[in-house]
């Protein structure tokens, strides 16, 4: 028989009684877990009828029977993973494996801030006062996040104490191995980062094999005053790996948010987030570079939504699209009227290598507020034909002067990356998806 | 013409202005002189009535009337003009079409009718050959694009379109080129009768060699702190402020 | 590779701009109400050919199926179609006052600040006038000079009666009649409209404007304009006119189609200044207009609007650049005040190879008015070298009004260039002050730098349209400051 993405919500919502069995029933999250599934009941999957869902359809990715709790719990060693992660780095590592938590593979912290895991976080008593102020505060009621907080249970919990830095970069790593033929997984993160703290976080969904995920992820993030976040999430995931990665973050006065998500690979990745903020004279930043090949496709939804003065938001996506690939960029920046003095800039620059590849971009401003200063551009197709010109007058070839400039238009996004070893590793990826040759190692 | 009497004036709470007393008489040429952030460009907008700065005491008298509590425009229809030290861009609004504007809204601020357009033309061909202007010039967009000597000229060209009785030109003698510098301060002088007065902020003895001043004040922290002829700016030029300012501290 | 009309059409089938409206008329005309007796009773008003009756019966055969769409940025109640009266003839529409003194003063006001003179303002008031009028017999000249050169200029149901196989080949053609909810509406019930065709090689010596037909037989709720320019001909073509036009109607769903064939150009300009409410938002006209070009080969049509009146105007004057070669344009001010709103921009589609498109947009929102950029420029795989510039500006006038901006941008052809800008400000306190200082007024100064800001688009219009809406701009503005 034919699966259909109405099977698959059938087979979720049935799944989930035998589910909220397992877990606890006393727990208090019952309830919002039922709330939750019960909003994923009216609404179904989002559809192409939804302006947010216009340029980006889950049909191909939701007609396959996936698995939604993992047979067999897969050991692997580090030697299988290594190349997935920063190994050259300082850091804790949270990792999951198939969305069961990995122990061995793992290094968490309780020490000078938590880096540990979602379960614990939310059965144990000691963090019910913190569970209550934060989860699940600002995830939207749609459909695909709804869900995730119906099954959600296991991910990372990240918390950084007042005035703290965190002495090293946090990876969350998220592997499925497939053991399973198909699998759907739900992980769940929350990352607290309380008033002057600061801390760096990697984020990776990786499958192992060839076999079909689909990975329907919330992070939640809240920055208190004067707070400081660093966040990298890198997409480069097999043929019939999808990710839909939904990100919300909540500032508070003077704090400073900056997101990265790479996107390199997969067959469908959506990723939405969505800044709130919430005080003033804060900084919301989101960078992003895509380059994908084949048939994939990436949607970013971004949304930043200004609701006191003097903030600032700034938005920097670049794109190149090679053979069938389709990329969206869907970017609103909502001002408020009481927002006076909001900076808010949007960029969306794009490279169509191919004809067959195709953008979709729809950079939005809505503006309430008069003393703004609010601005977006978006190209499509524009490499500087000048410096074109000039490398090939120095006796580039076309090809090659293409390709190094390319790589200058996607690399420039990674001024700002901050941690050494994992700006060369982009650089590298970039390099190599262009296939310029950078003549040393990097 | 214009007596400023005790003037006090702030902005965003910080006192600028420390009590200014100055007195200009129609005719003369007055210079003001003074360190960078002492006040000159406060005082002449305030003098033209900007309202981001605050008065919080003293008067400013023009033509025997009290005109602290006039607009911009409305001391602009008195005659005042203000050459501005950083005159800003207005896209799309043509140098003619803005100086149209103005001279029509002064007009009628008198009871005058419009000034005809042929009128207008003759004064403005005129006045621009007067100051060496390209005609091109006049229907570029107002000091968009500018380059920082050619807003100056233009400010000049506006002065001697709209006649004013007081000109204030803040530092209209920096960006500008010899050439220009002579052009601007021969069209300034041939604009000079009985009646009007002209108040001259600049840093340099240049400019004075060619707009003789009667009077050279000194404005330093807020206040004038030493008034004088023409040599006094030759003194400053060649020593500096740092003996006023023993001085006044030592007074 | 060229299209064929069947793959064009299935281009033509993204569903346009979509609109509402609620409207509350007496009519003694044709009872109230929309069905298949009221759409022939039309027609047969109208004497028209059976082919013609058939053709709005279709459209709405069509309408009857399609539900009113609803759109996030613009709120209005709903009509009820069902309780409009959809015909009434403009031979019986009586003159509404007998003598000038009757009328509204602050209308007359604006007239006279608009330099109109008495004759066109007794017209445009609705005041009978004499039969002899100056530019009845200023028409007659002007169509004999046309006539000459083969241009036909007149209203469509004329040109349905006198060039049944023009209006037959071409009407639909760009905006099929089932194209959307509020375009299927027009076909079925459009009360009048002009129609004007340029023939092979011909330039048309003076600037069209509905102006002149209006004199003759008044406007109609549901306007239907047909503009056809043969190959290598060209045409601009004025609609609308500065004066404030009051209308009972409170609902206009008008359609537009122009066709540019090989190397014809067309400029349409539109200056739209319909009765946009009362300072509280209270009436005033929705304004649903669908207006679409068709550029063959090396043909080119620019779209020039300003748009300062309605309650809510909801439109995108597009262009299908299916020709190689052809050229699109598009510039627009969207000016409201109060509580108007407007959603309105273009769509680009670029099908033949390369094809250009430009996109100057510039909004002004003040009181408590709501001002929409809403655009999409498409570059289908097939369309080789396509290139696109769009600069949409934006210019808020206190906080109680809002600003927006929502370009879709659709690209899948590596060849393709497309450059989109947009920009959110508001008058500096400076610049105004700079005025101030050379004796300008707030209010004039305002005026000044809105003109200012609008430049580019006012640049494009003709010559004696532009200083007419400079003016507008300002009269519209008037009380918004402070
Ligand atoms: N709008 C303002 N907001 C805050 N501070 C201001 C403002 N305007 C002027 N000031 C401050 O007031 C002081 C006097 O400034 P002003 O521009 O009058 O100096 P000036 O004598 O003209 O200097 P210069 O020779 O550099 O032109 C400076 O310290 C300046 O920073
Ligand atoms: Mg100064």
């Amino acid at each position: 028989m034919a699966q259909t993405d109405q099977d698959l919500k059938e087979k979720l919502i049935s799944s989930f009684f035998a589910f909220e069995e397992q877990m606890d029933l006393e727990n208090d999250h019952h309830q919002m877990r039922d709330d939750a599934i019960k909003i994923f009941e009216e609404k179904g999957f989002p559809t192409k009828k939804l302006e947010e869902w216009k340029y980006t359809s889950l049909r191909p990715v939701l007609n396959s029977d996936f698995n939604l709790f993992p047979k067999e719990e897969k050991s692997l060693e580090y030697n299988d993973i290594k190349k997935y992660c920063i190994h050259d780095i300082d850091s804790y590592q949270i990792v999951f494996i198939d969305g069961v938590y990995s122990s061995h593979l793992s290094t968490t912290t309780h020490d000078k801030f938590d880096a540990c895991l979602m379960s614990s976080f939310l059965n144990r008593p000691k963090y019910k006062p913190l569970v209550d102020k934060y989860f699940n505060q600002i995830t939207p009621k749609e459909s695909m996040d709804a869900l995730n907080t119906a099954f959600s249970k296991e991910g990372a919990y990240i918390r950084v104490p007042k005035e703290v830095a965190a002495e090293k970069p946090v990876q969350i790593l998220n592997f499925s191995t497939g053991s399973d033929e198909k699998l759907m997984l739900q992980p769940r993160n929350l990352i607290i980062v309380e008033e002057g703290a600061e801390v760096e976080v990697i984020e990776r969904h990786q499958s192992l094999t060839e076999n079909e995920v689909l990975t329907n992820s919330v992070t939640e993030i809240f920055l208190e005053k004067n707070a400081k976040l660093d966040h990298y999430k890198i997409q480069n995931d097999k043929q019939k790996a999808s990710l839909i990665d939904s990100t919300y973050v909540k500032q508070a006065e003077s704090s400073d948010c900056e997101i990265y998500t790479f996107s390199f690979g997969g067959k469908l990745t959506r990723n939405n987030l969505h800044y709130f903020q919430d005080g003033e004279y804060i900084n919301s930043s989101m960078k992003g570079v895509t380059i994908i090949e084949d048939k994939q496709h990436v949607d970013h939804n971004t949304l930043v939504h200004h609701t006191q003065p003097n903030c600032e938001s700034h938005q920097d996506y670049k794109g190149i699209f090679a053979d069938r690939s389709t990329g969206v960029f869907n970017g609103r920046v909502l001002v408020d009227k009481i927002a006076q003095k909001t900076n808010a800039f949007q960029s969306n620059n794009n490279i169509l290598i191919d004809d067959k590849a195709t953008i979709n971009s729809k950079p939005q401003l809505e503006i309430f507020a008069d003393d703004v200063a609010c601005s977006h551009g978006c190209t499509i197709g524009e490499l500087d034909e000048e410096a074109l010109f000039y490398m090939r007058s120095r006796g580039i070839p076309e090809k090659e002067a293409r390709a190094l400039l390319m790589y200058a238009f996607a690399n420039n996004v990674l001024n700002s990356v901050n941690i050494p070893e994992l700006k060369r590793r982009i650089t590298k990826q970039i390099a190599n998806k262009i296939g310029v040759s950078l003549g040393f190692e990097l | 013409m214009l007596q400023i009497k005790n003037l006090h004036a702030t902005v965003e709470g910080e006192e600028i202005l420390k009590g200014i007393n100055l007195s200009i008489k129609p005719g003369e040429v007055h210079a003001i002189m003074g360190p960078n952030g002492s006040g000159k460009s406060t005082l002449a907008s305030v003098i033209a009535g900007n309202e981001d700065y605050e008065v919080q005491e003293g008067d400013i008298i023009f033509d025997k009337a009290n005109i602290s509590e006039l607009s911009p425009d409305e001391r602009a229809h008195k005659g005042i003009f203000l050459s501005f030290q950083y005159p800003v861009s207005i896209p799309g609004v043509s140098v003619t079409n803005f100086i149209k504007t103005s001279i029509n809204q002064i007009r009628k601020s008198r009871g005058l009718e419009e000034m005809s357009a042929s009128d207008m033309l003759k004064t403005m061909r005129e006045k621009s050959k007067l100051l060496g202007i390209d005609r091109k010039f006049l229907s570029r967009s107002l000091n968009e694009n500018f380059s920082g000597g050619e807003k100056k000229r233009n400010e000049i060209f506006q002065m001697a379109m709209l006649e004013p009785k007081l000109a204030i030109l803040d530092e209209t003698d920096s960006g500008l080129d010899i050439d220009a510098l002579k052009t601007v301060a021969n069209g300034v002088n041939k604009l000079r009768t009985e009646d009007n007065a002209t108040l001259v902020i600049t840093h340099y003895q240049r400019l004075l060699d060619y707009i003789v001043p009667d009077v050279v004040h000194v404005l330093l922290d807020g206040k004038i702190v030493k008034s004088g002829d023409k040599d006094l700016a030759l003194k400053l030029e060649r020593e500096g402020y740092d003996w006023l300012k023993t001085e006044t501290v030592n007074a | 590779m060229a299209y064929t009309e069947q793959e064009l059409e299935k281009e033509l089938e993204h569903k346009e701009y979509e609109y509402g409206f609620y409207t509350d008329i007496e009519s003694d005309k044709l009872p109230k109400g929309l069905n298949e007796d009221i759409v022939r009773a039309i027609s047969k008003k109208k004497n028209e050919p059976e082919w013609m009756t058939e053709w709005r019966l279709e459209a709405y055969r069509g309408w009857e199926k399609m539900q009113e769409p609803d759109w996030s940025n613009v709120n209005y109640e709903k009509p009820d179609y069902q309780n409009i009266s959809y015909y009434s003839s403009p031979n019986s529409s009586k003159p509404k006052y007998d003598s000038i003194d009757e009328v509204d003063p602050e209308l007359l006001d604006t007239f006279n600040k608009l330099g109109i003179s008495l004759e066109e303002q007794k017209k445009l008031a609705g005041v009978a006038v004499d039969v002899v009028m100056d530019s009845t017999s200023v028409a007659t000249t002007f169509k004999k000079n046309l006539a000459e050169k083969g241009i036909i200029f007149c209203s469509i149901s004329e040109a349905i009666q006198e060039y049944p196989e023009l209006v037959k080949k071409y009407m639909g053609s760009v905006v099929p009649k089932n194209d959307n909810f509020f375009a299927a509406l027009n076909s079925a019930v459009f009360s009048d409209g002009s129609f004007c065709y340029i023939p092979k090689g011909v330039k048309c010596p003076m600037e069209l404007s509905t102006y002149f037909r209006i004199n003759e037989s008044g406007t109609g709720q549901f306007e239907r304009t047909l503009v056809i320019a043969e190959d290598s001909s060209y045409v601009s073509y004025l609609e609308g006119c500065t004066a404030p036009m009051r209308d009972e109607n409170q609902l206009h769903a008008a359609v537009v189609e122009l066709v540019a064939l090989d190397n014809a150009e067309i400029k349409y300009s539109t200056v739209q200044n319909w009765f946009p409410g009362d300072k509280e938002g209270k009436g005033g006209v929705f304004n649903f207009v669908t207006k679409r070009g068709l550029c063959e080969k090396n043909a080119k049509i620019s779209w020039t609007q300003v748009e300062t009146g309605s309650a809510v105007t909801w439109k995108y004057p597009s262009c299908v650049l299916k020709g190689d070669n052809s050229i699109g344009e598009f510039y627009s001010i969207a000016l409201t005040n109060n509580y108007q709103q407007a959603d309105t921009g273009t769509k680009m589609i670029h099908l033949g190879n390369d094809t250009k498109s430009t996109i100057i947009s510039k909004g002004i929102s003040a009181g408590r008015s709501q001002n929409s950029y809403r655009g999409l420029v498409k570059a289908n795989s097939r369309a080789k070298n396509a290139r696109n510039f769009s600069q949409c500006d934006s210019l808020l006038m206190g906080n109680k009004c809002g600003a927006h901006t929502f370009p879709y941008i659709e690209a899948s052809s590596n060849s393709a260039q497309i450059e989109h800008e947009a920009t959110t400000s508001k008058i500096g306190e400076d610049q105004i002050f700079y005025c101030n200082q050379r004796g300008i007024d707030e209010e004039k100064a305002i005026a000044l730098i809105v003109n200012g800001f609008s430049k580019e688009v006012l640049n494009k219009l003709p010559m004696e349209f532009a200083v007419e809406a400079q003016k507008l701009l300002e009269i519209s503005l008037e009380g918004s400051v402070g």
